[in-house]
């Protein structure tokens, strides 16, 4: 190794640890905000340029099937099946005599604030969106975000003066507390490191099904209710496990979306020890 | 002047990463085009000139891409490690050994990011990750190489560069 080789190693050593640790500490916060700024144009084109090119491939991969009108349909699923949801859940919500006020003070109003996508995480491990819109437009840290369908996206894990980022449901660092609307079982929907999602932590009594509906539960305080994530997918259990293996489809369609809705109107509670 | 033409390529290339490549997304990974550019140059113009690049497109990545800034960084300082076995010479196919060190390069980049994820308490699946993410990155980075690998030899300013060892 000659002297400027490891001249160069070692800078490229340091720098990585150094801006790692101004990262943790919210030092490189307004030199992110600026990047994305100046570069979220150009990365606009770029992705507009590349796009025909992205769906001719995809539609080889695809085995030919046209991308285009499956996103529409997906769209167009996601709407209806959270209708039938929202539906069924009201339904479910009068018959047990859930007093919906309850429910009303802790999820008020829902406000929203629209956000196009403007980035992607670029390794395969991570699923993390960034958006246009920061905390000049009342964009928190903890906030969740939504599908134009009113699916669960993800959550506001970073937010800058005017963009932030989003962390996927299908990430693998996700968990949410959500419950199985049929059967009223509880449990935890983790992301996957292949952005698929599952439900963990179902008892072996629960009577889950394939199509079941999974939403929110609002155990934890860091989510609203009743927010649909998706349907049970494929349903797993045998004698040795004690919980359940539940696979759950989400409804929005992450790897392409484009445009999401942040709840700025629901603040994520920290539960304290009791 | 060759090193401003090279910190340009690996700034553009950064950008095209993250805004375009995630449309890319090939059994469920997502070509890094900029690695396999990297490791490709590294082949074709040796350790020296391969440097500031990594310098630049890390620093890029880190502030575009969505990953914390440095760790793109220090997941490309293996591709140092990789240039060392290089001088070697222990494959003799200019091709085999693009080929072999994009493999490589991918699984140290993408296990490295997995193993901060698992350090910031997430993702511990390790053998998850090595099956769902980090092989099928390593698979669709080695498909696309041939092609980048070609272009930086045609590209490559050498009386050498007609020479496509195979």
């Amino acid at each position: 190794m000659t002297p400027r080789t490891l001249a160069w190693t070692g800078f490229i050593a340091i720098a990585a640890f150094v801006l790692m640790a101004a990262s943790r500490l919210t030092v490189l916060d307004p030199v992110e905000n600026v990047t994305l700024n100046v570069t979220s144009p150009v990365q606009s084109v770029m992705r507009s340029v590349t796009r025909p090119v992205a769906d001719w491939v995809n539609n080889i991969t695809d085995a030919g099937a046209l991308s285009a009108e499956n996103r529409k349909l997906r769209d167009d699923n996601e709407r209806l099946t959270n209708d039938l949801a929202r539906a069924r859940e009201d339904a479910i919500q009068q018959q047990s005599a859930i007093d919906l006020n309850t429910v009303r003070q802790a999820f008020p109003n829902d406000v929203f604030v629209a956000a196009s996508v403007v980035s992607r995480d670029t390794s395969s491990v991570r699923s993390i969106i960034a958006i246009n819109r920061g905390t000049s437009d009342g964009v928190h840290e903890g906030q969740i975000v939504v599908s134009e369908g009113r699916s669960l996206v993800g959550t506001i894990t970073k937010a800058f003066d005017s963009y932030s980022w989003i962390t996927l449901i299908t990430d693998p660092k996700s968990a949410v507390s959500a419950i199985v609307q049929e059967s009223r079982s509880e449990g935890v929907v983790a992301g996957n490191y292949d952005a698929s999602l599952n439900m963990e932590f179902v008892g072996q009594g629960a009577a889950v099904k394939q199509g079941d509906f999974v939403l929110t539960s609002g155990v934890g305080g860091g989510y609203p209710p009743n927010i649909v994530i998706g349907r049970v997918a494929t349903v797993a259990k045998t004698e040795q496990d004690l919980f359940q293996r539940v696979s759950v489809d989400h409804l929005a369609s992450l790897s392409n979306i484009e445009y999401v809705l942040v709840l700025t109107s629901f603040v994520p509670h920290k539960l304290e020890k009791p | 002047m060759r090193y401003w033409t090279g910190a340009a390529v690996a700034l553009a290339l950064a950008l095209l990463q993250a805004s375009s490549m995630q449309q890319f997304k090939v059994v469920g990974a997502t070509p890094n085009l900029l690695l396999v550019l990297l490791v490709s140059w590294l082949v074709v113009r040796g350790l020296d000139d391969v440097l500031p690049m990594i310098a630049v497109a890390g620093i890029t990545i880190g502030f575009v891409g969505l990953q914390t800034p440095g760790l793109v960084l220090l997941a490309l300082l293996p591709i140092v490690g990789l240039g060392l076995l290089r001088e070697m010479h222990v494959i003799h196919s200019d091709l085999l050994l693009v080929l072999a060190l994009v493999a490589a390069a991918t699984v140290a980049y993408e296990s490295i990011i997995v193993a901060s994820l698992v350090a910031t308490g997430g993702g511990y699946d390790v053998i998850a990750a090595l099956r769902s993410a980090v092989i099928p990155a390593a698979l669709v980075n080695v498909i696309i190489t041939p092609p980048v690998y070609v272009v930086m030899r045609l590209a490559k300013p050498s009386s050498r560069h007609n020479r496509l060892a195979y």
